[in-house]
């Protein structure tokens, strides 16, 4: 009967932290969160359908806790509204962090946010372009913290 | 000024579901160290204490990012206080799980009682023998201010609020609210670990505080080297 306890009582454990971690990892597999941009170096650029939008973050290299300037490009037609983008974490839900961009002439659109720091030490962020009428894209970069 | 804003409600839900997916792991380990220390004792009044303490830090800094409306010029102003706080996390952990295992001879961190014989145990078991389910509070109202990922990210939204706001006082308010339910949120999910670890089955288990003891040594001392490196 003893031994029975201290068994489920392992058990129990084990299985409770099992639970966190599950609960506190998101289960997005690791490939789809490639990083496909090099934000401390510049611009980068993806695809939304035919037209192609453009991401910079400044000032460099890209440091959480600093507010950052984003910079939106969009190629071809202007959309109906402006774009946004918000910011998370690809491995830690980290709550809704939207940044309202602003049209600046010649489909460039700015606006300003800040990425938080996570204590995990994990540095791998995304910012999701919306475009709304067009679709969205995801820049996964990493930052300095 | 209104009084309903949808971004309160947002934070609420975001509270609850990153309580979830977040605090589990930060907040999580203190959770299960305090309610190991109240082994078997009920666990309401101090759990309640120490969130209405961790509320309490929320919504003052929230007030304070609504004053301000930057989340960065406080956040960095803060910083060093929140090194502080990680830094004295992993010691009263580490304390409580030595003194949990009886490693520490100095009873319970909250609530045994000990014969002391020297100064030092003396003056350990005056702090803890304020029977001490009060003490909950003051450590909820310092752990409040442990780094930690959606807290920043709320106390942006609280910052935004605050630069979005027509008067300064609109803003301390929204600030204030937005953390409150954000706070607020976070709530269950640690009443609900405080719960599970004092399930009725696993009370006065000896092998569960081995573990836990064990546990939180690790969590303890993973603290303060994040306090360090902070």
């Amino acid at each position: 009967m003893r031994q029975e306890i201290h068994i489920s009582s392992i058990i129990f454990t084990f299985a409770f932290l099992l639970l966190v971690t599950a609960l506190s990892v998101n289960t997005v597999s690791a490939g789809a969160w490639a990083i496909n941009c090099k934000a401390h170096d510049g611009k980068c650029s993806l695809p939304i359908g035919k037209e192609t939008v453009t991401l910079e973050i400044m000032p460099r290299p890209v440091t959480a806790m600093l507010d950052l300037t984003f910079t939106v490009t969009l190629s071809g037609k202007p959309p109906e509204q402006a774009p946004y983008l918000d910011l998370g974490m690809p491995a830690m839900k980290m709550g809704p962090n939207r940044v309202q961009l602003k049209p600046a002439g010649n489909g460039v659109y700015k606006g300003k946010g800040v990425i938080v720091r996570c204590k995990s030490g994990r540095r791998t962020w995304f910012a999701n372009v919306v475009v709304p009428g067009a679709g969205e894209a995801k820049f996964v970069f990493d930052v300095v913290y | 000024m209104s009084f309903i804003d949808p971004l309160y409600l947002v934070f609420l839900a975001t509270g609850f579901t990153v309580g979830f997916g977040h605090c589990v792991g930060m907040c999580g380990p203190i959770v299960v160290s305090l309610s190991l220390n109240l082994k078997g004792r009920n666990l309401y009044l101090p759990h309640l204490l120490y969130n209405a303490g961790r509320i309490i830090t929320y919504t003052l800094l929230g007030g304070v990012m609504g004053a301000t409306g930057s989340f960065s010029m406080v956040a960095s102003n803060i910083a060093g206080i929140q090194q502080g706080a990680l830094i004295f996390a992993g010691i009263m952990i580490i304390i409580m799980a030595l003194a949990m295992s009886g490693w520490l001879p100095l009873g319970r961190t909250f609530g045994d009682h000990y014969n002391p014989e020297g100064f030092v145990v003396k003056g350990f078991q005056k702090l803890s023998r304020i029977d001490t389910v009060v003490a909950y509070l003051p450590v909820g109202l310092l752990l409040g201010l442990l780094p930690c990922g959606p807290v920043y990210t709320a106390l942006l939204a609280a910052a935004g609020a605050g630069m979005n706001a027509p008067t300064t006082l609109e803003g301390i308010i929204k600030g204030m609210v937005v953390m409150f339910c954000f706070g607020i949120g976070t709530v269950p999910t640690l009443f609900l670990i405080a719960k599970l670890v004092d399930m009725g089955w696993l009370k006065n288990r000896q092998i569960i505080y081995r573990i836990g003891t064990v546990l939180m040594l690790i969590v303890g001392v993973y603290f303060i080297y994040q306090g360090l490196m902070f």
